[in-house]
Parts: structure tokens; sequence; C-alpha cells
């Protein structure tokens, strides 16, 4: 699958070729940083000063590689249809190659930024639980009563939360039966047909 | 056990053959136990024949006093000399002794549960439901291909008269791993436990 760079995208990048391929290389991990931590103008202003062109042009060169590098890592492209993508740039092949760089030594994480973004539920983080017994009540004394006191620990978009359950022994074996069979689900010949044909 | 006075009064006057023949006090005795038990006891438990010719207010007096004791006796486990000796001290007689304590031998362990419902505890889970699918893609991420299971907790919450609710969360394969593993060794540490 190739990229389709759209006539815009490639003018902002047609900045790249004009620049030394050091400030290619500082232009991509301020690419990368903005991807984490979101853009700062100031950046562009410093950095058009020093090179001494518009700041808007610098704003579209670290633009246009943020965009380069979140379509291909959404698109998991591979590395050869990366270079064949870029191949319409018409770029030295150097710089070729220093984008193929940059893209495979951030896909990985720029994927997992972009996951950030995708609607979810909350997840499962951590289980800690407890056995107890109850001995006493106000209202029964001399009571043996097990219990299974779990706190449950869920996390949504980087907020934790914790809930506190309860369950007797007997539900608890059923939760465990549940749970497995729902596990061993995933090793039938129907799910593992279509793991293997959904690539 | 202590018992108010009221209470013995009520008891007293059980055990007074003038006002309850054996065969009403052993009504009213069972319709003690019942209305407890039942969920929707409302005045109509006392809308027996056996109860026509009883003074309605003294009949009242008596069914808290009886309802009173047996509640006092589950809560504290009442063996049988305990009950008799109570029931000694408010004139029962030997007969009426034993005719309540067979009842009360009969419905204790439904009492119990009864009384072990009752109290604060942390929402308890009943039943769990999964779903699994397999992740594809989405808007801002393709070939996304893992598998995903969706867990639905189904609680109960005591606090709030029973009513139930869904804890929901996603999880990935090695979590539901580790969430099983965890619950296992919960599983284990109870057999353990129950052994000692």
């Amino acid at each position: 699958m190739l990229l389709v760079l759209s006539d815009e995208h490639k003018e902002h990048l047609g900045f790249l070729p004009e620049v030394e391929s050091v400030v290619v290389g500082e232009f991509g991990r301020i690419a990368v940083e903005f991807l984490r931590r979101g853009t700062n103008p100031k950046i562009y202003e410093g950095a058009a000063r020093k090179l001494n062109v518009d700041a808007e042009t610098v704003q579209h060169g670290v633009e246009g590689l943020m965009y380069l590098l979140t379509e291909s890592s959404k698109l998991m492209i591979s590395e050869v249809d990366f270079q064949d993508s870029v191949l319409v740039l018409g770029f030295e092949e150097e710089l070729n190659q220093l984008l193929l760089e940059l893209y495979l030594e951030h896909r990985k994480e720029v994927r997992s930024i972009l996951t950030e973004l995708t609607p979810s539920l909350p997840h499962y983080h951590n289980l800690e639980w407890r056995l107890d017994v109850q001995v006493a009540s106000r209202s029964l004394r001399q009571q043996v009563k097990p219990t299974v006191s779990m706190k449950l620990h869920l996390e949504n978009r980087g907020v934790k939360s914790a809930k506190v359950l309860q369950t007797d022994p007997a539900t608890l074996m059923h939760l465990i039966q549940e749970l497995e069979k729902a596990l061993a689900e995933l090793k039938t010949t129907h799910c593992r047909r279509i793991l293997r044909n959904i690539k | 056990m202590e018992l108010s006075e009221s209470v013995q009064n009520g008891l007293q006057s059980l055990a007074d053959p003038v006002i309850f023949d054996l065969k009403t006090f052993s009504v009213l005795i069972d319709v003690a136990f019942r209305s407890l038990l039942s969920a929707h006891a409302d005045s109509s438990v006392l809308d027996q024949t056996e109860f026509k010719r009883v003074d309605q207010t003294l009949l009242k007096h008596c069914h808290t006093a009886a309802t009173t004791f047996i509640l006092e006796g589950v809560k504290q486990n009442a063996d049988k000399s305990t009950i008799s000796s109570c029931l000694e001290d408010v004139r029962f007689d030997a007969e009426r002794t034993e005719l309540f304590y067979a009842t009360y031998q009969k419905y204790k362990s439904d009492v119990e549960t009864l009384l072990s419902s009752i109290g604060r505890c942390p929402p308890h889970i009943n039943d769990l439901s999964w779903r699994l699918e397999y992740r594809i893609k989405n808007g801002h991420v393709h070939k996304v291909n893992e598998p995903s299971y969706l867990i639905s907790l189904n609680v109960e919450k005591a606090s709030n008269g029973g009513s139930l609710e869904d804890v929901n969360f996603s999880c990935t394969m090695e979590q539901l791993q580790d969430l099983v593993g965890k619950m296992k060794d919960a599983a284990k540490s109870l057999e353990k436990a129950t052994q000692l």
C-alpha cells in the first residue's frame, strides 16, 4: 500500500532539500517531540531566525513531517512502500534514507500515541484480593461466612480508578471457570482461522 | 439473653393458658417465625381464626415479644438451655417451652440466613459475561489486529436495596490471563484455608 501525498503536503515538504541533512534530522526530532507533547510555536520562530526563513516555512516543514509520520504509521506501511511513497517527492537518496530511518525508528511510538485517540472502555490494570471470614455482625453473632474481597484497578486514558467488590467462594470458582472458557475460545479453530486470515 | 420489660410482659402473657390455649399459642409462635421470614409481612399475618377471641392489642404485644425473643435468640445462637431458662423465667411451662424450641429449630437456619444478609458490604459479584472480539482498525490506527475481551461483572449492591449494576471493562489476552491467575491464587488460598 502506497501513501498518497497531496500537492499541498508535497509543497510543504519541498522545503526540506533546501537545508542540510543535520537540520532535517533536527526537524524530525522536533516533529516526534511535538507528536508526543503537542506543538510549541516558539520553536518555529527560533529555528526560522537561525535559518533565515519565515517561521511559517519551518512550521510547514515540521508539520509536513508530522503528517508523513502519522499517516505512514497509521497505515503501517512496509519499508519498501514507504520508500516508493516518498519517491514522488523527488528528493536525494540520502534524504529519503533519513526519512525512512525516522519512520522506522518512531513507528511503534507514533502508533501507540495514535492508539490513545481511539475510543476505548476502561481496561483492566490490576486485581488485588483478600480473603475474609465474617465472624459476627450487629444482627448475627457467631457466623462463619468466607468472602473474597477484591479491588479491581481499571485504567482509562491514563486515568486510574479502582472498585472494591466481593464475592463468595462458589461464585469465585464459577467466575474462574467462565473466564477460562473465554481464554480457551481464542485457541479454537474458528478464532484461529479469523486471526490468521485478517492481516 | 437480656430482655426488656415489655418483651418479658408479652412472653408472660403468651405463657398464660387463660389468654392463649396451647393451640393458639402454637399458631402464634409459627406465625411469629413466618412473619420474620416473609418479605412482605403486614398486619394480615395476625388475621387467623384462632386469634379472634384474643384482645387485638394484647395479641400484637405478644407477637412483638415473640419475634423479638426469636431474633435475639438466633442473633446470639442461643442453645436449648439458654432458651429454656429464659422461657422459664417468664413462666413458660415445659410443654410450651418444648413446643417453642421445636419451632425455633425448624426455622433457625432460615432466620440466620436472613440476619446474615443484613448489614453493609461491598458490592457483590454474582456472575459475569464476556465477549471476545478481534480489533482490526479504527480512524487513527490501521492493522491493529489484536484480540480483545469485554468483561461485564454483574454486581449486586446491598446498600442500594439489592440493585443490580454492571462493571464493564476491556482487556487483552495477557491481561485476562493475569486476572484469572490472580483469581486462581485467591481460590487456592481459600482451599488451603478450609483445610486448616
